[in-house]
């Protein structure tokens, strides 16, 4: 049996913290603790301790508070508790146990139980740690693989925009900054880091329809006429389509942020836009931000129909409506997020 | 006579204590005078108030763990009677019991003091 492992014993009784080190200390490393506040301090601060063998009823922070400490830390998950116990009643007993201890040790010690006991668990957490380790490891790579997939599939249809892949990165990163702004300053728009994560890449593919509208459209030099514009605005539909065929290589949430980004990214707040003529906030704050995104980044980037508006000149555009109604509160974050970009 | 044979003759189960420590005599012996220290710190006496005892209780019960470790049966048993009949609100006869005890505690604190200072 290796010594990397180090067993932690607290007990504000020494003869019970020295007959408990004998026992372990051939096959483990010893670190003792007389108070549970002692306790504390010691499982934060280190990362090798691999059980605790815990005394219950201690002057100060008790056994209970211990566990308490290590449930608001998550520490009870990766380490286990045995409770040291006279004969403490049922109730606080139970209480240990719903916080998490894994066993009781009855003083006094039967010496031969103890070392298999602890033993046993010992490699039993340390084999699932081990396992969550791994299980971690391989969700991160998936994570990060969905999102290359995610990328190139948003960079192949820039290309064929004639862009050349900075857009879509872009709007991402202005997305990002709107969406934290937005949630930020109202909490009818709040959304924790992680929903706003998958809304930003989520983001990236807001034109993936545009992979089904024709060359001569999409990279016509001059104006649309009616009929092409309504073919060009079928990519919000087409590119919801196109995510329904293809809905394995994200995860759920992403997916529907995606879906809805797809198909109402042209949609406005007064209900002028496209393609369900959806108002206010039956648009998703996630699609209406990224619409500020997209009109900003179309007006200040160079198209083969046009040339790039100044960031002055593409701001007042969008507060003067030119490009349609945005909702009021966005644009009240809009100038603070421009100064983050 | 030694310390050892002094505390089997008063009732302390010499070789259960020994057996918990791996038989290790010596250090049974040194956790002997760790627990006469230990009894010196905390002693629990029998004139205790009736209507508050949540202290004796705290004390009675780090004895009884320590002496159990250490196989010292009469205190062992005592002072798990002493906490049993607390915790259940009879101070009266935690108090008997206690006064009970008294001269074979003081009788096995006297033994390890005097091989202590030996």
């Amino acid at each position: 049996m290796d010594k990397e492992k180090t067993i932690l014993i607290v007990d504000d009784v020494e003869i019970n913290r020295i007959i408990l080190a004998d026992i372990f200390e051939e096959n483990y490393n010893i670190v003792e603790a007389s108070s549970g506040s002692e306790a504390i301090q010691l499982i934060n601060g280190n990362p090798d301790i691999a059980a605790v063998l815990l005394d219950l009823l201690m002057p100060g922070v008790s056994g209970l508070g211990v566990l308490e400490d290590m449930n608001n830390t998550g520490k009870i998950k990766s380490i286990p508790v045995f409770l040291i116990t006279a004969a403490e009643s049922d109730a606080v007993l139970m209480e240990g146990y719903h916080l998490g201890a894994v066993d009781v040790i009855r003083k006094p010690f039967m010496t031969q139980f103890l070392q298999c006991r602890i033993s046993n668990v010992i490699e039993l957490y340390a084999h699932r740690n081990a396992l969550e380790d791994i299980v971690a490891r391989q969700v991160a790579q998936l994570k990060e693989i969905n999102q290359s997939m995610v990328e190139t599939l948003a960079t192949i249809i820039e290309f064929r925009d004639c862009e050349s892949g900075e857009h879509v990165k872009r709007i991402g990163k202005f997305t990002r900054i709107m969406m934290t702004e937005v949630s930020n300053a109202y909490p009818e728009y709040y959304l924790p880091k992680k929903e706003i994560d998958k809304i930003v890449t989520s983001s990236i593919l807001h034109d993936i329809g545009k992979i089904s509208i024709p060359d001569s459209i999409l990279n016509k030099p001059g104006r649309l006429t009616a009929e092409e514009f309504d073919i060009m605005k079928q990519h919000t539909v087409k590119g919801c389509e196109i995510l329904q065929n293809i809905p394995d290589i994200m995860d759920k949430g992403i997916y529907s942020y995606s879906y809805d980004i797809c198909r109402h990214h042209h949609e406005r707040w007064d209900g002028r836009g496209y393609p369900d003529g959806l108002s206010g906030d039956d648009i998703s704050i996630w699609a209406q931000v990224v619409a500020v995104a997209d009109v900003y980044d179309a007006l200040t980037s160079e198209r083969v129909y046009k040339a790039a508006y100044s960031r002055e000149k593409a701001v007042e555009m969008i507060y003067n409506g030119e490009c349609g109604t945005f909702n009021p509160k966005l644009l009240k974050v809009f100038r603070g997020a421009l100064e983050q970009l | 006579m030694s310390m050892l044979e002094e505390l089997k003759e008063l009732g302390v189960d010499v070789d259960g204590g020994i057996k918990r420590l791996s038989g290790k005599e010596s250090l049974y012996e040194r956790m002997m005078f760790k627990f006469l220290d230990m009894m010196k710190k905390s002693v629990v006496s029998p004139d205790f108030d009736n209507d508050n005892y949540m202290e004796v209780i705290e004390a009675a019960h780090a004895l009884k763990g320590a002496a159990g470790n250490l196989s010292v049966t009469p205190i062992y048993e005592a002072y798990g009677k002493i906490v049993d009949l607390l915790r259940t609100q009879k101070p009266d006869e935690a108090r008997a019991v206690l006064t009970d005890v008294l001269p074979i505690q003081e009788k096995i604190l006297d033994c390890i003091a005097k091989h202590a200072n030996a």
